[in-house]
């Protein structure tokens, strides 16, 4: 080989390496965050910001995941099953963290969010982020159960359950709807939803907040069960409503077909667009409870969760703050609705100006009911539904159906090893 | 000689399906949840005890099968005739066999979010015709008795022109001089149907109803987008079920049981109706 070819070639290979070793150590860190759909388009801009920011320092990519809550949780189940996920961080959905904690794949946020960060969000968005005294996750958004009421039909939304039957009744009597209440009531995860607040109403809980032990064969369980069946035997509700999910019910409400409807905060600006028959006509409130029971909202809401394995943990941090900041949060609600997790936000004058329901949905946040906290939850709401779709659609006799939820309730604790 | 070309093939069948049996058999002797940290540990046949006790897994297994056998059943008779339909020539014959196969063409989950909706009470197309006709609500969605008839008619819509198709390939392989033949002797073309149509396409419409059942048995995407199971867990699959325990219950070792008795079970119905059609004789065309 002659020597100027030998030569070319070492100062090629020289070059290669020099360019390699100068990029990796300027190559930006790189963070990556699994998210729904919905959450990557609403965060677009807030992701640009940051890397403009953090030009060179740190990178973020967002991975868009599926739209549907149960889809986006196979996914990520799947690959964190797999041992190296492609992602620092995701957004999981509150009933996950208890199961994703007991499968050791998160890390704690504790390092980097502390007690006054904690005592900065609003009374709702501080529960469900902590299992046994760590923080796992830090709330993206607010969100929870809301009972909206059609102003035209009636001066005030119903207080108590009975009230809630009279006012559909009598509307429905006089013609003057087609439907009363409208709610979820499929087999699925939305059906514990409504259930845990139908149980609030009438004083009920769960699960014993003192023993862990659950309480279907509580007088407040079998008077709740009563009363479900009821909103369907006698016309309160449609029996279409046991296949109902949320899309469906907002559906009949937002086509002026219902007087009542439980849903959650993303349903009120599309009742106010331009295809909904009841714009300008819907009040929203909290779901009824009797005299001497307290309402409860039920907590939904995601929130960021880092992974135990990820090698960014404190780039990732950084991310997660910049985009649950008041300003992304201020940002998303005017833009896209999204209820803010910050206190002081419900008092901002422009977002108070941008939507008038701001109050309720911080009074809705002040009652928030998250649901039972265990790794065992899914299983747990899978008996739920079951038994209450029975309830619904084969007229199941109620008490008979909480007898039976508690002893399948209490045999699944037992046999996890939950309860003695 | 023989043995050994096939060696690729039966390494192949050992990778992708005997080495997942064999992990599912060794994962359903052993409890692997997050209670265990998702750590296989042994629990003695547990699983197996669990499972025989389970009432839920054999509603389950009683559904799948139902709505295996009813849904291929109305396929087969429906395809049979789209078959023989598509096999004549007619004018536009070409348009519709293309437009007869597009319900199949379509992603399972969009089709059966379609059917969510015209099931829809009371917006679906259904309801409003049962209430322009002045009947009361017809909730088909909402039945636990009558429920998994509607999941049975979305997949009849979906399925049957991967059936048709299949028939249809069968009857072009029927000479035409049979036919010349048969009307030659006398024969009239109503007996021809089941003189040599019928017989001839016997071997397409068992490989028809082989694909089918083995599809239908592992029916997962339809139901859980059209009922999610409900109402009531009337509508729950095997394959449902398995996946509940595996991806939301994190509970492997129980799902890998319940995987493994729906194949056990489905195995010994096919062996069954393999016996059955052995001594019925309908397999004879298939070895001439």
């Amino acid at each position: 080989m002659p020597l100027m070819r030998r030569l070319l070639l070492m100062l090629m290979g020289l070059l290669l390496a020099g360019s390699i070793g100068w990029s990796s150590v300027h190559r930006p860190e790189q963070v990556t965050i699994l998210m729904p759909a919905p959450f990557v388009d609403a965060t677009a801009d807030q992701v640009k910001r940051f890397n403009a920011e953090n030009n060179g320092r740190i990178a973020l990519n967002v991975i868009r995941g599926p739209r549907d809550t149960e889809s986006i949780s196979d996914l990520a189940i799947s690959s964190l099953l797999l041992g190296t996920p492609p992602f620092d961080a995701l957004l999981v959905d509150v009933t996950w963290l208890p199961k994703y904690v007991a499968a050791d794949w998160l890390q704690p946020l504790d390092p980097w969010f502390d007690s006054d960060d904690i005592e900065s969000l609003v009374a709702g968005a501080q529960l469900g982020n902590s299992v046994d005294g760590a923080l796992y996750r830090w709330p993206f958004g607010a969100d929870v159960g809301l009972l909206y009421w059609r102003k035209d039909l009636m001066p005030e939304p119903p207080q108590t359950a009975e009230e809630l039957i009279q006012i559909a009744q009598n509307l429905r009597a006089e013609g003057r709807v087609k439907e009363g209440f409208v709610w979820q009531g499929r087999q699925y995860e939305g059906l514990s939803c409504n259930f845990v607040e139908f149980l609030s109403a009438f004083g009920g809980t769960w699960l014993d907040p003192e023993t862990g032990q659950p309480t279907f064969d509580s007088e407040a369980a079998r008077l709740t069960a009563h009363w479900m069946q009821q909103l369907i035997t006698q016309g309160t509700s449609p029996l279409a409503v046991s296949n109902y999910s949320e899309p469906e019910t907002l559906q009949a409400f937002k086509s002026g077909d219902a007087a009542l409807m439980r849903n959650w905060p993303y349903a009120w600006a599309e009742l106010q667009s331009e295809s909904s028959a009841v714009k300008g006509r819907v009040g929203v409130s909290t779901m009824v409870a009797q005299p001497g029971a307290s309402p409860a909202a039920t907590l939904g809401s995601w929130g960021f969760s880092l992974l135990r394995g990820s090698p960014h943990q404190q780039a990732t941090a950084e991310a997660i703050r910049a985009l649950t900041s008041p300003d992304a949060q201020r940002d998303r609600f005017l833009r896209q609705g999204y209820t803010p997790t910050h206190a002081a936000l419900f008092h901002d004058p422009e977002l108070l100006e941008a939507s008038p329901v701001l109050p309720q949905l911080e009074e809705a946040l002040s009652i928030a009911e998250p649901r039972p906290i265990t790794p065992l939850y899914a299983q747990m709401s899978d008996l739920l539904q079951r038994q209450l779709s029975g309830l619904l659609t084969e007229k199941r006799d109620p008490d008979q159906a909480m007898d039976q939820l508690q002893g399948a309730t209490l045999t699944l604790l037992r046999s996890a090893g939950g309860v003695s | 000689m023989n043995g050994l070309l096939a060696l690729p093939a039966l390494l192949l069948m050992a990778l992708v399906f005997g080495w997942p049996m064999l992990r599912y058999s060794w994962l359903s002797m052993h409890a692997s949840s997050v209670l265990t940290g998702l750590e296989p540990v042994s629990n003695q046949g547990a699983n197996w005890i669990r499972l025989l006790e389970d009432a839920r897994f054999w509603q389950d297994a009683v559904q799948t099968l139902r709505f295996a056998a009813l849904s291929v059943g109305l396929e087969i008779v429906l395809a049979l005739a789209m078959a023989l339909l598509l096999d004549q020539r007619w004018r536009g014959r070409g348009v519709v066999r293309a437009l007869s196969l597009l319900p199949w063409a379509l992603p399972t989950t969009m089709m059966a979010l379609g059917w969510r909706w015209i099931f829809n009470t009371p917006y679906g197309p259904l309801e409003q015709m049962a209430q322009s006709a002045g009947l009361s609500p017809l909730n088909l969605l909402s039945n636990p008795d009558w429920t998994w008839l509607a999941t049975v008619m979305a997949d009849v819509w979906k399925t049957t022109p991967f059936i048709t198709l299949l028939l249809l390939a069968g009857l072009q392989t029927i000479p035409d001089d049979l036919y010349s033949a048969f009307r030659l002797e006398g024969g009239k073309t109503r007996q021809a149907l089941t003189a040599i149509t019928l017989p001839l396409l016997t071997p397409y419409i068992l490989i028809g109803i082989l694909f089918r059942t083995a599809q239908a048995a592992g029916v997962f995407d339809l139901i859980q987008v059209l009922t999610g199971g409900g109402p009531a867990g009337s509508t729950e699959s095997i394959a449902q079920y398995a996946y509940l325990n595996a991806m939301r219950f994190l509970d492997f070792g129980y799902s890998a049981t319940v995987m493994l008795a729906g194949f056990v079970l489905l195995s010994l119905v096919i062996f069954t109706a393999a016996v059955l059609l052995q001594i019925s004789g309908l397999l004879r065309p298939l070895k001439s």
